[in-house]
């Protein structure tokens, strides 16, 4: 009885999502067509899918390592990655290198943009932690919300100041709030064909470096936390902060330290955006901050692998519904997604479900 | 018929099975103790009465009427409330409007008639003021502290606010967790007397989990002893204490 | 307590002050009007007043000291001020009249206050009577006084109504919704929907508004469903997602197309799309929700002897928006008080041993998102004809964003701190900042640009020293530093223990009486 139930509800859920999808973009017949047409444009886009997504988990990191150890959502992340970008765009312009510079001049660019801009954002988030964060760590868990947003505003504006410097940086062009064109410093040189593969797939070596630099970043992360002494400490201090401290831990300082390693990752980030993408925008801290974010949640906030796991999941998600759904409706498709995996899995993808001990 | 019937009920959290296969009924109007090591399951077992938590497996009836796995608050409207181990109250709510929720289940008052203001309404908030303030003076709380947060009262007047809560339910059957825990002699001795004054004149049916074991002789009509998640024995207090497996169970093997 | 007192007094004359040097004029009489009467009752509160002439005594002191500091003001701006925007100075004795007069009436409003706080059993009453008083003159005393800052408190009503309604579910039930502009963004499209000649319907606004509100309160069960397993963060989350999705979907709906999917699949396998069933913009592509460009015109309210509603004409608006936060505030605080409210509360505190207790979950949460999305409804619908069009862009994050820092802000739960906190928000960022901008600009332009030599300083100064330009610095500073200084709001819910505090047989007896 109840098993025709479920199976007739699912069936009517199938047909509303049949019958309401193509207005979304979700239009099968259609899909399939094109995919049948041209099997390449998958792949294609599953490759730009990950190697964005790869970018937004180092970003979702951020979010992650922070919430792991005092569960706040650190609404000023992603503008903190926005400022990276910016930051990266500006020592870019004072070396005054543009597109198609030399090899030498370019990697000497982009190496010192990568050390400053990582620097800023590490040295912006200790800050903030010390400043806002800190002193609301025994207040209601709304406090200190609220003050990430707050200091997520003072981020966006400073962003739009700086983009506004055109009197001293003449890279950010004349309009403040306009999208800033980022300089193309990346090589790129056909990897498949390079390789003498023949397929109607680009990826270059701008894609592989990327995607390189990504993966290092996130499996250095990841052996840190879980084999050296700091990162130890780390995951103690997460588990159980009363104890942690009780074993000798200096709660204080290995906080400041996951916000450190967290500020630094969203300045490579800041710098891997607009390399990759080849503008920034001082809005981009939101829209990219917010995908990152759900990315968090949706491999199991707390987690890091799951972060990773979700950052190449709605990479990879959004570059589909943007090739066959409609990039119109992305957003939207994201978010759905996020929900129903939500409602089944309510911790995420690699979050426990724990049961409250009562 | 048996107020409460428990067949071959069993929870298992991951690998570890908390409670294994018990069987279990309390009749009207006794008074039972659930005694047992700390994590024998005795709390998972409530949980389980209560709705907290879903069976891994058994059946529970209520005067023969099947409840398993129902949620909390349906077994609250059919009669069943509990305490818990580890005082849950509504800190941050005063002491009145904590015995006031505990009322929810039998007041009817709807979204329209809270927005009408309709008099019914206006009547049954009254009344159930009325019989909060009862409450209060029943469990010996009084009235005055009515107004008071509830996180502000010291903590022998915690539990009894929240066996007053409870209270406010009109039970039938009443689950208290561990009542005496962290009072004094003098406490627990009025507590004892307190949860008989619950029976002889509410007639209610009142399970208790329960380590001291003068309040557990003194008041139960029937023991039942828990050990790693079975029911190892049960019977009259005097019996129980003398059961070599309770002893075993409470003093080590060394002991007998 | 006196210490409270003063240090609100304080603040209330940094405002004044801070008012009569932005505006100059006569805005003098009307803040000391307002704040005079706020600073009559903060005087008085919490303290016995055995009789009107403590109260008198207590109210007009208070209202004097604003009173003094709105002369200064007065004639600082008049004086000073005025000449560096580049005016000519307007004298000693305009500004001693300016100043002045809103010296008298600040303290009369003061004596009026502390007055009626001297009537013993009938002090709420009195005071409520002249709230009353104060807020249904406000337009007329706003135009007298060619201040014209009721657009402006219209727009703070709108977003109070917001307020109100997120705090229900924010404040009461304790469910962290940061998606809260979704429904504001579904009662604007109902209406939108129904009074426009997008779909040609052009219902009656005073049906539609209850229509909004309904329909948005049914989104609220809807879209709260799927967070019911969900805890904390995680809800917190969902929702955002929902008040990203909603914006979206408003925004696309442009081109509808709906075919018989049974039908749309056999007909592509045998590869003849004319099979497939058309059931929605068979013609051509049907357009719901005019996409970007939004709505436009959306039907205006009609009234006996006042007619249809203007947009340049403020009064009706005001008093109709005035209406509804008054009617919300009622409903709400009848909520509060109920076991409905109760319930809330409980969940909020502890969902297990609420549930325990008897809650159904389920439902009391579902009723939270319900009646917050109500009240959001009833805003959406306003907002839509008042402006009478809307626009996807209106409904997004940084809404949500506001009004949850409104509530936060003012004090979770309490409905005085939450209009507290949204009026405060609102009017320092569309009537204080803008005004301060343009005199900023005016002194820079009189008194600085014309001193520097270097082009590019110029340049930059010209266009990077502007406080619009930095308002969201300033609200984020804002809300770090509240948050430090007083994490639990503006007024926090030790206001609600003193109301608490009242002898319980008292309470009772009351209840009986009505
Ligand atoms: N929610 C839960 N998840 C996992 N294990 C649990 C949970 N609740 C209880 N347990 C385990 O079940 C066992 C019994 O616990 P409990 O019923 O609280 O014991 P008692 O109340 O008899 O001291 C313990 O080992 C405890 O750790
Ligand atoms: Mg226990």
């Amino acid at each position: 009885m109840k098993r025709w139930q479920n199976a007739i509800l699912y069936l009517v859920v199938i047909y509303l999502i049949l019958l309401l999808g193509p207005v979304a973009g979700l239009d099968l017949p259609r899909i399939f067509g094109e995919i049948a047409r041209s099997p390449a444009s998958l792949v294609q886009q599953l490759l730009v899918g990950i190697v964005n997504g790869a970018i937004i988990a180092i970003i979702a990191l951020g979010y992650t390592l922070v919430y792991g150890i005092i569960e706040l959502i650190n609404f000023a992340h992603g503008d903190l990655f926005m400022l990276g970008s910016f930051m990266s765009l500006t020592v870019v312009g004072a070396f005054g290198v543009g597109d198609g510079a030399s090899p030498a001049a370019s990697l000497l660019a982009v190496l010192s943009a990568l050390l400053l801009s990582a620097s800023l954002c590490a040295g912006l988030n200790v800050l903030t932690e010390r400043y806002a964060y800190r002193p609301l760590r025994n207040a209601s868990r709304l406090a200190p919300l609220i003050s990430a947003i707050g200091v997520s505003f003072i981020f966006i504006n400073l962003g739009l100041f700086w983009g506004g410097l055109r009197s001293f940086f003449p890279i950010m062009g004349a309009n403040a709030a306009s999208p800033k064109s980022f300089p193309d410093l990346l090589p790129r040189v056909d990897v498949l064909q390079a390789l003498g593969i023949e397929a109607n797939i680009a990826f270059t070596t701008k894609d592989l470096i990327v995607l390189v630099v990504a993966v290092v970043l996130m499996v250095g992360l990841h052996l840190f936390v879980q084999y050296t002494r700091l990162g130890k400490a780390m995951r103690a201090t997460a588990q159980n902060r009363e104890a942690a401290k009780i074993m000798g831990i200096n709660v204080n300082q290995i906080i400041a330290l996951t916000f450190l390693i967290g500020g630094a990752l969203a300045g490579a980030a800041g710098l891997l955006v607009g390399l990759y993408n080849n503008t920034v925008v001082f809005t981009m801290g939101f829209t990219v901050g917010l995908r990152a974010f759900t990315a968090a949640v949706l491999g199991g906030i707390g987690n890091i692998i799951g972060a990773m796991l979700g950052g190449v999941l709605i990479g990879v998600l959004s570059a589909l519904s943007d090739q066959y759904l409609s990039s119109r409706w992305t957003n939207a498709w994201v978010f759905a997604i996020l929900v129903v995996i939500l409602v089944f899995r309510p911790g995420g993808l690699l979050g426990e479900n724990v049961q409250e001990k009562v | 018929m048996p107020l409460l019937e428990v067949r071959r009920l069993t929870k298992k959290f991951g690998g570890l099975v908390a409670v294994k296969q018990v069987d279990f009924t309390i009749e009207k109007g006794m008074i039972a103790s659930l005694i047992g090591p700390n994590g024998a399951g005795k709390t998972t077992f409530f949980n389980m009465l209560t709705g907290i938590y879903p069976p891994s497996s058994g059946r529970v009836l209520l005067e023969n009427r099947e409840i398993t796995s129902f949620p909390p608050h349906q077994l609250t409207s059919l009669g069943i409330t509990r305490t818990f181990q580890n005082i849950r109250l509504f800190n941050n709510l005063s002491v009145l409007e904590n015995v006031l929720v505990g009322r929810h289940s039998r007041l009817r008052t709807g979204l329209l008639g809270t927005l009408l203001r309709l008099p019914a309404v206006q009547q049954e908030e009254y009344q159930a003021q009325k019989q909060a303030l009862h409450l209060l003076d029943f469990v010996g709380l009084g009235r005055r502290k009515a107004q008071e947060l509830a996180k502000n009262l010291p903590y022998g007047d915690q539990r009894r606010l929240e066996i007053a809560r409870a209270l406010a339910s009109d039970p039938k059957l009443l689950l208290l967790d561990e009542p005496t825990a962290g009072m004094n002699p003098n406490e627990t001795a009025q507590l004892t007397r307190f949860i008989q004054r619950l029976r002889n004149e509410l007639q209610l049916t009142i399970l208790l989990i329960e380590h001291d074991m003068q309040v557990v002789m003194g008041i139960s009509d029937t023991v039942s002893v828990m050990e790693y998640g079975s029911k190892i024995a049960e019977g009259t207090p005097t019996a129980v204490q003398a059961d070599p497996r309770v002893i075993e169970a409470y003093l080590g093997k060394e002991s007998l | 307590m006196t210490q409270q007192a003063m240090k609100s007094g304080n603040i209330l004359a940094a405002i004044a002050a801070l008012t009569v040097l932005l505006f100059g004029g006569w805005s003098g009489a009307v803040i000391g009007w307002l704040l005079g009467a706020a600073a009559g009752l903060m005087a008085c509160q919490g303290k016995k007043i055995p009789s009107p002439k403590t109260g008198i005594r207590l109210g007009s002191n208070a209202g004097l000291a604003l009173g003094i500091w709105i002369l200064i003001a007065s004639l600082i701006q008049g004086l000073v001020l005025f000449p560096a925007t580049g005016q000519s100075s307007l004298g000693v004795i305009q500004g001693l009249l300016f100043g002045g007069v809103g010296l008298v009436v600040a303290t009369f409003a003061g004596w009026l206050m502390g007055a009626l706080q001297g009537l013993g059993s009938k002090r709420q009453q009195a005071t409520r009577a002249f709230l009353a008083v104060i807020l249904i003159t406000f337009p007329l005393i706003d135009q007298i006084a060619r201040t014209n800052w009721t657009a402006t408190v219209i727009q703070i009503l709108i977003f109070a109504l917001l307020a109100l309604g997120l705090n229900i579910v924010v404040g009461y039930a304790g469910l962290l919704d940061l998606g809260y502009a979704a429904f504001f963004a579904i009662g604007a499209y109902t209406t939108g929907f129904l009074s426009s000649p997008q779909i040609n319907l052009e219902w009656n606004f005073w049906l539609v508004i209850w229509i909004a509100a309904a329909v948005a309160a049914l989104a609220g069960v809807i879209l709260g469903a799927p967070t019911l397993r969900l805890r904390g963060d995680y809800l917190a989350i969902v929702t955002l997602g929902f008040g990203e999705i909603v914006p979206v979907v408003f925004r696309n709906l442009t081109q509808i197309q709906i075919y018989e999917p049974i039908s749309r699949i056999f007909a592509s396998l045998l590869g003849r799309p004319e099979l497939a069933i058309c059931l929605v913009g068979c013609d051509r592509p049907f357009n719901l929700t005019g996409g970007e460009a939004g709505i436009n015109p959306i039907g205006r309210p009609t009234l006996p002897l006042i007619g249809t509603f203007q947009s340049g004409q403020y009064l009706p608006w005001y008093y109709l928006i005035l209406l509804l936060v008054v009617f919300s505030v009622l409903m709400i605080g009848r909520l509060r008080d109920s076991r409905l409210g109760r319930a809330w509360s409980a969940i909020r505190e502890d969902e297990l041993a609420a549930s325990a207790m008897g809650i159904n979950l389920v439902q009391t949460k579902l009723l939270a998102f319900a009646m917050g999305a109500t009240f959001s409804g009833f805003a959406g619908a306003f907002y839509g004809a008042y402006i009478s069009a809307i626009f996807p862009s209106v409904f997004d994050f940084s809404v949500s964003v506001i009004v949850l820092c409104m509530v936060i802000l003012g004090g979770l739960g309490n409905m005085t701190g939450v209009l507290l906190g949204c009026t405060i928000i609102m009017a320092a960022d569309r009537l204080y900042l803008p005004q301060l901008a343009q005199v900023l600009k005016s002194i820079l332009n009189t008194l600085v640009l014309p001193n520097v030599a270097n082009p590019a300083l110029r340049d930059f100064l010209a266009t990077s020293i502007d406080p619009i330009q930095m308002r969201l610095f300033l609200f984020g500073l804002t809300l770090v530093v509240m948050m430090i200084v007083r994490p639990e709001g503006l007024v926090p819910n030790a206001e609600r223990q003193a109301e608490l505090r009242s002898p319980d047989e008292e309470s009772l007896a009351e209840v009986r009486s009505q």
